[in-house]
């Protein structure tokens, strides 16, 4: 009895909120379709890393470590920090335009993929968390930094592998909206 | 302070004035022609006042028959609500056909959900199943109404004023029955008349803001809706994306298993 008067009584208050939290006015205005597309064209911060995190390597510091320059690299670390939060940020944003660019695609699309959607659903949620965490070990000084030195080798790698994947979606896209054109095409002579 | 019963009955007529005026000015702006369910849902609300009270007079408060008229009023009165709650989701989705269908699923699992989880948590007390049923109608309208404002935007859908305060005002009616309708089953014997007390209480706040809507609503308000991609575009573009928002995920996973092998 008590247990089921608590779970109503939360239920309740917990839709309030919620009801609350989705009528804010959204931090972002509106992307027009102009603007969508060309969010999903331009280039992104992202795509800029490996320069950025050139400067962020570990063994920067382990060599002034050696020379004895304590202070410049408390220095150096801090403004480590701020660098990274900063990227942090970039991929965040990143991430929001697409994920903006993409809902409002679906939601002016006469027919979406149920699939498509869920899976964005979850690397949102999943980014939103990752994302958060590691903002909140940058803050708590656990020293970060090192892993985003480390991933300077690979940042490289990753924008090539990007670039390679959205050519491959364009010529596929190409080659599936010229399909339909030469079956049309073959119709029409048949005829 | 007055006698609570004189009290109650003073906001049940109050109630039943504004529901008057709420009807005449839905039907001064026309509105039974674009939200006909809502317009039924308002009349049978007079018609249910108008029976009720009537059977109170004939029968007393505390008889059976008045029991039977009230809740099988009130069941009649959440179907009407149910419908207008379904119109309130159809006109806010009719622009958007592709996610109009997901949304119309979710939302239909959302409110099975929500029913079967009040009648679960209500721990199969079958004595109390009419209040039971009850309650879970009111989570699941309440549950569906969060559950499309949360849609709404996810996907940045414009919602015109007059929906938007006919939904909050259902919304936020639902979640007070639950509270009211728990609270009721808890102290029942103390809390009878009070009970009937804040339910007339809490529909007089929401008539009152759907008075206030229909009111301002004028037939020039519309929602902009930019024009409609291919379905091809759609397929090519999204795709496009999840590929994209993978490896900003798969960027941030790297960040984090390089900072934990280190740690």
């Amino acid at each position: 009895m008590t247990l089921s008067f608590a779970l109503f009584i939360t239920t309740a208050l917990v839709l309030v909120f919620l009801l609350v939290w989705a009528l804010r006015p959204p931090k972002r205005g509106l992307m027009s379709t102009s603007e969508v597309f060309e969010a999903l064209s331009e280039q992104r911060h992202y795509a800029r890393l490996p320069q950025i995190l050139q400067a962020l390597r570990v063994e920067d510091t382990e060599y002034l470590r050696d020379r004895g320059h304590g202070e410049l690299i408390h220095r150096i670390r801090t403004e480590r920090k701020r660098v990274a939060l900063q990227y942090l940020e970039r991929l965040q944003e990143d991430f929001e335009v697409l994920l903006e660019a993409s809902r409002i695609l679906a939601a002016l699309s006469p027919e979406v993929i149920p699939m498509h959607e869920y899976e964005r659903f979850k690397l949102s949620l999943r980014f939103a968390f990752f994302c958060r965490y590691l903002r909140w070990r940058l803050r708590l000084g656990l020293q970060p930094w090192s892993a985003f030195g480390t991933i300077s080798d690979m940042a490289g790698g990753m924008t090539l592998r990007l670039e390679a994947a959205t050519a491959r979606l364009g010529e596929r896209a190409t080659m599936a909206s010229e399909f339909p054109l030469f079956l049309e095409k073959g119709r029409g002579d048949s005829e | 302070m007055g006698d609570p019963v004189n009290l109650r009955n003073l906001a049940w007529a109050l109630t039943t004035m504004l529901k008057v005026i709420l009807l005449f000015y839905l039907l001064r702006r026309k509105l039974y022609r674009s939200h006909p369910a809502f317009f039924i849902y308002i009349l049978t609300t007079i018609l249910m006042s108008i029976v009720v009270a009537s059977a109170y007079r004939h029968w007393g408060f505390q008889s059976i028959q008045s029991w039977n008229i009230f809740w099988g009023g009130q069941g009649v009165v959440i179907c009407t609500r149910w419908l207008a709650v379904a119109e309130i989701a159809r006109k806010i989705l009719a622009n958007y056909s592709g996610i109009c269908r997901l949304a119309s699923r979710l939302l239909l699992a959302v409110g099975i959900c929500a029913l079967a989880y009040s009648l679960l948590a209500s721990q199969n007390n079958w004595q109390k199943a009419v209040l039971n049923a009850d309650r879970g109608l009111e989570m699941s309208i309440g549950m569906c109404l969060v559950s499309l404002f949360l849609f709404a935007r996810y996907y940045r859908l414009p919602i015109a004023a007059l929906e938007a305060y006919l939904a909050i005002g259902f919304c936020l009616y639902s979640c007070f029955w639950i509270i009211n309708d728990s609270m009721y089953e808890r102290w029942r014997a103390s809390f009878g008349t009070l009970w009937n007390f804040l339910e007339i209480l809490t529909f007089f706040a929401t008539l009152l803001l759907w008075i206030r809507a229909v009111r301002e609503h004028t037939e020039a308000e519309t929602v902009t809706v930019p024009a409609p991609v291919s379905p091809e575009a759609y397929e090519k573009l999204s795709l496009e994306v999840n590929v994209r928002l993978h490896l900003l995920n798969e960027r941030l996973n790297h960040l984090l298993r390089t900072e934990d092998s280190r740690s």
